[in-house]
C-alpha cells in the first residue's frame, strides 16, 4: 500500500531473513560461524562498505520461538550442526526413550467410522486386544520410528539457538517485525518491505502513522513457514513449478500439560495415535522432563467437513480412555495451533530466483510420510547457508544460476531430497478415506516410493463437501437446516450444536485441563496484538461470502477470531487471531479463474506469547 | 523485643491523615507500645488525634520547609525522628509523600525496606506480607536487620479504634534543612486535563470497562459513543469511580475518537492502579486476562459479561451476568434516575 | 537548553501476559520454569527510557544509557525488542534479575557501577527509572541509588517532565485522587522514578535497531558479573493466590431483571 507524498524510509543490508524457525536458525547458525570465525577472511558488506556483512532477520511473532510446537525428531542436521548437543541444556529437551503407535477406537459412539473401520474395530474387540478403547500396535511402522531422536518444544530450541547466534554479534534477529511483502522488480526479488504501523484495522493513516521500512538486500532468504505472506505473494507472482501446487494441509493443535506427580509417563514417551475422536485426526503425546507433556491432533485438509473444527476435537481427544488415564489430574499449561504443509515435495515452490532463496516448510522440505519437518528445515537452511558462504567468498552475485549451483543442488544431492522423494506420493491415499490414506503411506514407506495409491488433491477449496453429506446418516437434512437457523440467529458457528447433536458428549470443563477455548487463549502467555496495525485477514469480496453458505473459516478458526458477522461476511478479531492460517487453506470460494480464495491471510503482528508451545 | 514507631506526616493544617490512623492499627499488630513520629509545617492537631490512641511518645519535628512536600527536607526530617526516637521497627503508611523518601530514609538508617505491605505479625518474631509480580504471588517474609522501615498500603488495614490511655509525652525534634535541601520548590497540585474527575478513591463501587465496550456489537458495528454516554451516565448517577482495562487504555493511547473522558490513569492493573474499592463491576471485558492483577483489594465482584465460559466465571467474581452490557447499563441508568 | 546525561536503570521482567507461580530453590523462592519465561524490559522502566529519548531530542548533546542488571542472557532477548525503539547505549551487569532479589544489594551493585559510568558529570545527571518494577513492584532501588548517590532531588510518579526557562525542571507526580503534584526543581542531579508518562510507545524502526546494537552486543559481551542474592531475607511462605469464591453465573436474567439486581447491590451501604 502506498500513500500520497509518504516518503518511505529505506536502508539496505547485505542478507535479509523472513522468518525465525528452524529453517533460519540452519542458515543463520551456518553463516553466522563463518562470519565470526577470526581465522577466516572477513566478508566485507556492499550494502554498507568498510563494514562487515549486514545480515539481518525479521520474525513476525513478538519474539523469537512463539507459537510453534513440541516435535519430536530424529534430529539429523540438528545434530550435525551442534555435535555436542546436551538435550539437558535445553529445556523441554529430551532423548527418546520409548515409542508406541496407538489405533484408538472410539468410546462414545460418535465418531464417523466407515464399514472397514467399523469391521476392524468390532474384529480387535472381539479378541480381547482392546484396552481403555485403545489398540497398541505391535510395533511402530519404520519410516515413522524416531528411537534416536530427540522430543523438544520448537520455541525452546529457537530460543537457544537465537541466543547462540546473536551472542556473536554477527547477524541480527528482529522480533516483532512483520513483513508485509517482498520488493518485486520484474522476477527479481531486491529486498522486502516491513508493514506500515500507526494504522488502523483497514490499513489508513491514523495517529502516529509509520510507513514500514523497505530494507534492500542483495539476497532475501524466504523462509516464513508455510502460511507466511512472502512466500505466497513469491508462488503467486512467479509462479509454481508445472504439476506442483499447495494442496494438502492440516492444523495442529496442541497444549502443554504438567503431568500428575505420580505419573507413570518417563520423560522421552512418544505416543503417535490414529482413529479418534474421527478417524481423519492424527494425534500426539510426547513427554518432556520435569513431568511435561505436549498433546495435540491434526485436522487435516481432506477432512471434508465443511464445520470442521479444532479445539473441540481437541477436548475429545485429551479425554479418550486410553489418554485420559494418563492426563486426568494433570494441569493445562499453554496452547497453540499451527498450520502445516503436508505437501511435502509436491508443494515446493520455486527454490530460488534473483535476489532470493527458499528454505523450510514454506519451500515443501517437510516429510510427509515420516511427519518430519524440523529437521528437514535446518537442513535446508544449511543448506543455502554453505551455498551462500561458497558465494560471499568468490564474490559472486545472487544470481538464479549461482544459487541454483550453490543452494539447489546442494540441496538435491542431500537425504531432504532423497527422502522426500519417497514420500512424495505417500499421502495421495486420503483423498479416498482414511484407510485408503494409511494403506497407501504404507505401500509408499516399503517400496521406498516406488508404490502410491490415490490421486493429486485437489485445490483445497475443492476438497469441502457438505455439511448434509457429512452427517448423512446420523443427522437428517431437515434438523440441519434447523441447528442452521438456529446458529445463524444466536451469531455462533456450526459445529458445537452439530456435534452435540451426533451424540458427542459436552465437554465438563474442569479448569484444569478442560477449558474454554478462550480461556485457552489466556493460559501460558496470553494471545494479544498490538495496537496500530491492520487486520490481516480481509475477505476480498463481501459479495462472495454472502453466497458462501459453509463459512468453513468461523468454524475451523483455531482462537475463534473469525466469527460470523451480519450479513453473510465473517468478522476478525486480530487481538484473538494465533497465526495458525487454516482460514487460508479452507476458504471454499476461489475468485474467478484464479488460485486464489476469497480469504486473504496477510502478515500481521501478534499472536501466541508462548515459546514452550 | 521490636520497639515500633509510627511515622507519618501530617496533612496542610496539621491534622493527622486517615492512612495514619490504618498504619496505626499496622503499626499496633507489631507491638504493645507504639510511639509516633510527626513531621510537617504544622503538627499540632495531629498530635492532639493521638491522644486516647494508646500511643505512649509522640515525636515531633515541625518547620515550614515542611510544607511542600519534597525529598529532600522530608528525608531529613524523618530520619531524625527515627534517630531521636531509637525504634527499631517504622511503620508508615503508604502515602504518595511517604514513599517519595522512605527507601532513602531506610538507606541513611543503614536498615531495610518493604513497601505495600498488606499484613503484619509478631507471632514468633515480626513477619510481613507482601505481594510480588503484580499482585500474582504473595509472601510472607522476615528480616533480622534493623531498623526495618514497612510501608503499608491504604485500605489493607482497618483504622485505628481509639484506645484510651493517658496523653502522650510530646517530644519536639529539631532539624536543620539547609538551602541545598530546597532547590525543588512546590508550586501546587494540578488535576486532570480530561475535565471530567472519574477517578473517586472514596466511592464505594468501581466501575471496570473493559475492551469489549468499542468492539462490534450484535448489529456488527461499534457503537463508541453509545458506550461513553451509557459509562459516564453511570458514573454521574451512581458516584462510581472508574476503571478501565489495559486494553481499552491503550485503545484511548493510539489517539482514536474513544471515550475521551478516560486517561491511562484510570487503568486498572498491569501497569495501573490496584483501587480499593469494596465493590467492583467489571463490564465488556473481552476475553482479557482475569483480573486478579489490579482487582486485589475490591472485596465483592460482579461481572457482566456476553462470554459464559470466561475466566470471571470460575471464582474470580461472586456473581457472572451473561448478557449485553449496553443493555444492562441501559436499564440500571434508568433506574438510578428514576431513584433520584 | 543544556544537554542532560541521562541513566535510565531498569531490568528485565517476565512478559506480563505469562501465567506465573513460584517455586522453592536452595536460593530462596524463584519462579518457575523462570529461564523459559518470556521476559521484556519492565513496563515502567521502558517508558522512563522512552522519556529520557524524548528529552534528548529536545536537549541536544544529550546521552542516553540504560544500566541493566539482569541474566545476560534475557537482556540480550529484551534487547531484541527494546533496540527499535529508541537510541541508546547499553552498560549490562550480568546478574539475577527476579522479584525476589534484595532491593538493598541491588541498589549497591548499581550505585557502584553509576559511579563508573565513562566521563559522568553530575552537574547534567538525570537518573531515571520506573517508580517500581512489575517483579519485586516495592518501587525502593531506584531512590536507594539515588541515596547512595547523595542525590537529594527524588520524584517518584513522574508523568511529565518540562524544562522551563533558566533551565529548571518541571516535574509531575502522581499523588492521591487521581491529581498531580507540580514541582520545579533548580537543575540536575535528579531522580526521577516514572509512572506511565505520556508518550505512546515508539514504533520500531530497524534502522535504529541496527545502529543499537552496534553497541549493545559488545556491552553485553562485556557485562561484569553482579551476584545479587537475598538479601538474607528468610520467606516463610511464598504462593499464588487461590481463587475462593462461588461464582453465581446468571444466563437467563433479563437486562431488567440484571439491572435490579445490580442496582440493590451497589445501593447497600
Amino acid at each position: 500500500m502506498t500513500f500520497e507524498g509518504v516518503t518511505r524510509p529505506s536502508m539496505d543490508v547485505d542478507i535479509a531473513c523472513v522468518g525465525f524457525g528452524p529453517a533460519t536458525a540452519g542458515f543463520l547458525v551456518t553463516l553466522s560461524r563463518r562470519l565470526a570465525d577470526p581465522s577466516r577472511p572477513p566478508l566485507e558488506s556492499r550494502a554498507a562498505p568498510g563494514m562487515p556483512l549486514q545480515v539481518v532477520c525479521y520474525e513476525r511473532a513478538d519474539d523469537v520461538g512463539f507459537g510453534v510446537s513440541g516435535v519430536v525428531t530424529r534430529a539429523r542436521a540438528i545434530r550435525a550442526a551442534f555435535p555436542d548437543l546436551d538435550p539437558a541444556k535445553i529445556p523441554m529437551a529430551t532423548l527418546v526413550s520409548e515409542e508406541r503407535m496407538l489405533y484408538l477406537l472410539d468410546p462414545t459412539g460418535a465418531s464417523r467410522r466407515s464399514v472397514t473401520l467399523r469391521a476392524a474395530d468390532r474384529t480387535l474387540r472381539a479378541f480381547h486386544r482392546v484396552e481403555d478403547h485403545a489398540f497398541e500396535l505391535p510395533f511402530t511402522p519404520a519410516f515413522l520410528r524416531k528411537h534416536d531422536g530427540i522430543v523438544f518444544s520448537i520455541g525452546q530450541l529457537l530460543q537457544w539457538v537465537a541466543a547462540e547466534v546473536m551472542a556473536t554479534g554477527v547477524v541480527q534477529i528482529w522480533p516483532g517485525t512483520p513483513v508485509g511483502e517482498a520488493l518485486l522488480e520484474g522476477r527479481a526479488v531486491r529486498g522486502v518491505r516491513l508493514l506500515d504501523q500507526g494504522v488502523d484495522r483497514q490499513g489508513r493513516p491514523g495517529a502516529g502513522f509509520a510507513p514500514g521500512m523497505d530494507v534492500k538486500a542483495a539476497l532475501t532468504v524466504v523462509a516464513d513457514g508455510p502460511v507466511g505472506a512472502v512466500g505466497r505473494q513469491l508462488d503467486e507472482a512467479l509462479g509454481m513449478p508445472a504439476g506442483h501446487g499447495r494442496r494438502e494441509w492440516a492444523v495442529g493443535m496442541k497444549v502443554v500439560l504438567d503431568l500428575p506427580a505420580d505419573t507413570p509417563l518417563a520423560a522421552g514417551t512418544v505416543l503417535h495415535t490414529f482413529g479418534f475422536p474421527e478417524p481423519e485426526i492424527f494425534g500426539f503425546l510426547y513427554v518432556h522432563p520435569g513431568r511435561v507433556a505436549s498433546a495435540g491432533i491434526f485436522v487435516p485438509s481432506w477432512f471434508d467437513s465443511p464445520t470442521r473444527t479444532s479445539y473441540r476435537y481437541l477436548q475429545h481427544f485429551l479425554q479418550h480412555p486410553a489418554l485420559w488415564r494418563l492426563l486426568k489430574g494433570a494441569r493445562l499449561r499453554s496452547w497453540g495451533a499451527k498450520s502445516i504443509l503436508e505437501s511435502g515435495r509436491r508443494g515446493e515452490p520455486l527454490l530460488c530466483g534473483e535476489g532470493f532463496a527458499r528454505i523450510g516448510e514454506g519451500s515443501g522440505s517437510t516429510n510427509v510420510l515420516n511427519s518430519s519437518g524440523v529437521d528437514e528445515a535446518f537442513a535446508t537452511g544449511v543448506q543455502l547457508g554453505e551455498g551462500v558462504i561458497g558465494l560471499l567468498e568468490g564474490g559472486h552475485p545472487f544470481t538464479l544460476e549461482h544459487l541454483e549451483r550453490a543452494y539447489v543442488a546442494r540441496r538435491r544431492e542431500s537425504w531432504v531430497e532423497r527422502e522426500g522423494q519417497v514420500a512424495e506420493k505417500a499421502r495421495h491415499g486420503f483423498q479416498r478415506g482414511v484407510v485408503t490414506g494409511l494403506v497407501g503411506m504404507a505401500l509408499s514407506g516399503f517400496s521406498g516410493g516406488r508404490m502410491s495409491l490415490g490421486n493429486e488433491p485437489p485445490h483445497p477449496a475443492e476438497q469441502i463437501g457438505s455439511v448434509e453429506g457429512f452427517y448423512a446418516g446420523k443427522i437428517s437434512a431437515l434438523e440441519i437446516a434447523r441447528i442452521r437457523a438456529d446458529c445463524e440467529r444466536r451469531g455462533v458457528p456450526l459445529h458445537d450444536a452439530l456435534m452435540d447433536r451426533a451424540g458427542w458428549p459436552s465437554i465438563p470443563l474442569d479448569g484444569q485441563v478442560l477449558v474454554s477455548q478462550q480461556d485457552a487463549l489466556l493460559l501460558g502467555g496470553k494471545v494479544q496484538a498490538p495496537a496500530g496495525y491492520a487486520d490481516h485477514v480481509v475477505f476480498l469480496d463481501p459479495e462472495l461470502c454472502r453466497g458462501c453458505g459453509k463459512r468453513v473459516c468461523v468454524e475451523i478458526c483455531s482462537a475463534e477470531a473469525i466469527r460470523p458477522g451480519d450479513a453473510g461476511t465473517p468478522t476478525f478479531d486480530r487481538e484473538k487471531c494465533v497465526h495458525c492460517g487454516a482460514c487460508l487453506w479452507s476458504c471454499p470460494t476461489r475468485l474467478p479463474g484464479q488460485e486464489r480464495v476469497n480469504l486473504q491471510f496477510r502478515a500481521g503482528a501478534g499472536g501466541l506469547h508462548s515459546a514452550e508451545n | 523485643m521490636d520497639t515500633v514507631l509510627l511515622l507519618t506526616p501530617t496533612e496542610p493544617d496539621g491534622t493527622l491523615p486517615r492512612a495514619a490512623l490504618e498504619a496505626l492499627s499496622a503499626a499496633r499488630a507489631v507491638g504493645e507500645s507504639v510511639w509516633a513520629g510527626l513531621f510537617g509545617a504544622r503538627t499540632g492537631k495531629a498530635v492532639a488525634a493521638l491522644s486516647g490512641a494508646g500511643v505512649a511518645r509522640v515525636l515531633s519535628t515541625e518547620a515550614e520547609a515542611l510544607a511542600e512536600p519534597r525529598y529532600g527536607s522530608d528525608v531529613v526530617a524523618a530520619t531524625a525522628l527515627v534517630r531521636a526516637s531509637g525504634a527499631t521497627v517504622i511503620v508508615a503508611p503508604a502515602l504518595s509523600r511517604v514513599a517519595r523518601f522512605a527507601a532513602g530514609m531506610a538507606e541513611r538508617l543503614s536498615g531495610r525496606i518493604d513497601t505495600h505491605v498488606t499484613q503484619l505479625s509478631s507471632r514468633g518474631g515480626l513477619s510481613a506480607t507482601r505481594w510480588y509480580y503484580r499482585q500474582r504471588i504473595e509472601a510472607t517474609l522476615v528480616r533480622a536487620e534493623r531498623p526495618w522501615v514497612l510501608l503499608v498500603d491504604p485500605g489493607a488495614f482497618p483504622l485505628a479504634s481509639p484506645s484510651g490511655g493517658a496523653a502522650p509525652q510530646l517530644e519536639e525534634v529539631p532539624v536543620e534543612i539547609g538551602p541545598e535541601l530546597r532547590r525543588t520548590r512546590v508550586a501546587g497540585l494540578r488535576a486532570p486535563a480530561a475535565g471530567e474527575q472519574t477517578i473517586r478513591p472514596d466511592a464505594k463501587t468501581l466501575f471496570v470497562a473493559g475492551a469489549g465496550w468499542t468492539k462490534k456489537q450484535a448489529d456488527g458495528a461499534p457503537h463508541p459513543e453509545r458506550a461513553g454516554e451509557l459509562i459516564l451516565g453511570f458514573l454521574r448517577a451512581s458516584g462510581a469511580s472508574l476503571g478501565t482495562s489495559k486494553s481499552l487504555t491503550d485503545q484511548a493511547g493510539e489517539g482514536q475518537k474513544v471515550l475521551e473522558f478516560m486517561s491511562h490513569l484510570n487503568q486498572v492493573g498491569q501497569t495501573g492502579s490496584t483501587p480499593r474499592h469494596s465493590r467492583g463491576l467489571s463490564t465488556c471485558c473481552h476475553g482479557e486476562e482475569p483480573h486478579v492483577v489490579g482487582w486485589r483489594f475490591i472485596r465483592e465482584r460482579r461481572a457482566v459479561n456476553l462470554d459464559p465460559g470466561c475466566g470471571w466465571a470460575r471464582g474470580k467474581a461472586d456473581v457472572l451476568y451473561v448478557a449485553d452490557a449496553f443493555a444492562v447499563m441501559e436499564k440500571l441508568n434508568a433506574l438510578l434516575a428514576a431513584k433520584k | 537548553m543544556a544537554a542532560f546525561q541521562i541513566v535510565v536503570l531498569g531490568s528485565v521482567v517476565p512478559d506480563p501476559l505469562q501465567t506465573l507461580e513460584p517455586v522453592a530453590t536452595p536460593q530462596g523462592p524463584a519462579l518457575k520454569n523462570e529461564a523459559m519465561l518470556p521476559h521484556v524490559l519492565d513496563p515502567w522502566a521502558g517508558h522512563a527510557l522512552f522519556e529520557a529519548a524524548h528529552l534528548a531530542t529536545r536537549a541536544p548533546g544529550s546521552k542516553v544509557t540504560l544500566l541493566a542488571l539482569g541474566p545476560r542472557q534475557k537482556l540480550q532477548q529484551v534487547m531484541m525488542a527494546v533496540a527499535q525503539k529508541v537510541p541508546f547505549e547499553l552498560v549490562a551487569l550480568d546478574g539475577p534479575a527476579g522479584g525476589f532479589t534484595d532491593a538493598h544489594e541491588v541498589a549497591a551493585r548499581l550505585a557502584q557501577a553509576v559511579e563508573k559510568l565513562p566521563g559522568l558529570d553530575r552537574g547534567r545527571l538525570l537518573l531515571f527509572g520506573g517508580w517500581e518494577s512489575a517483579s519485586r513492584g516495592a518501587g525502593v532501588t531506584l531512590q536507594m541509588v539515588g541515596e547512595r548517590l547523595g542525590i537529594p532531588d527524588q520524584f517518584f510518579g513522574v508523568d511529565q517532565l518540562s524544562v522551563v526557562e533558566g533551565g529548571g525542571l518541571e516535574i509531575l507526580e502522581r499523588v492521591e485522587g487521581g491529581k498531580h503534584q507540580v514541582s520545579v526543581c533548580a537543575g540536575p542531579p535528579a531522580v526521577l522514578g516514572w509512572a506511565t508518562g505520556n508518550l505512546p510507545e515508539p514504533k520500531n524502526n530497524p534502522q535504529l535497531g541496527m545502529a543499537n546494537m552496534r553497541g549493545v552486543m559488545p556491552a553485553l559481551q562485556k557485562a561484569a558479573a553482579a551476584p545479587v542474592g537475598q538479601g538474607g531475607v528468610k520467606f516463610e511462605s511464598v504462593a499464588v493466590p487461590r481463587a475462593t469464591r462461588e461464582t453465581r453465573i446468571e444466563k437467563d436474567l433479563s437486562a431488567d431483571q440484571i439491572a435490579r439486581e445490580i442496582l440493590e447491590w451497589i445501593s447497600q451501604d
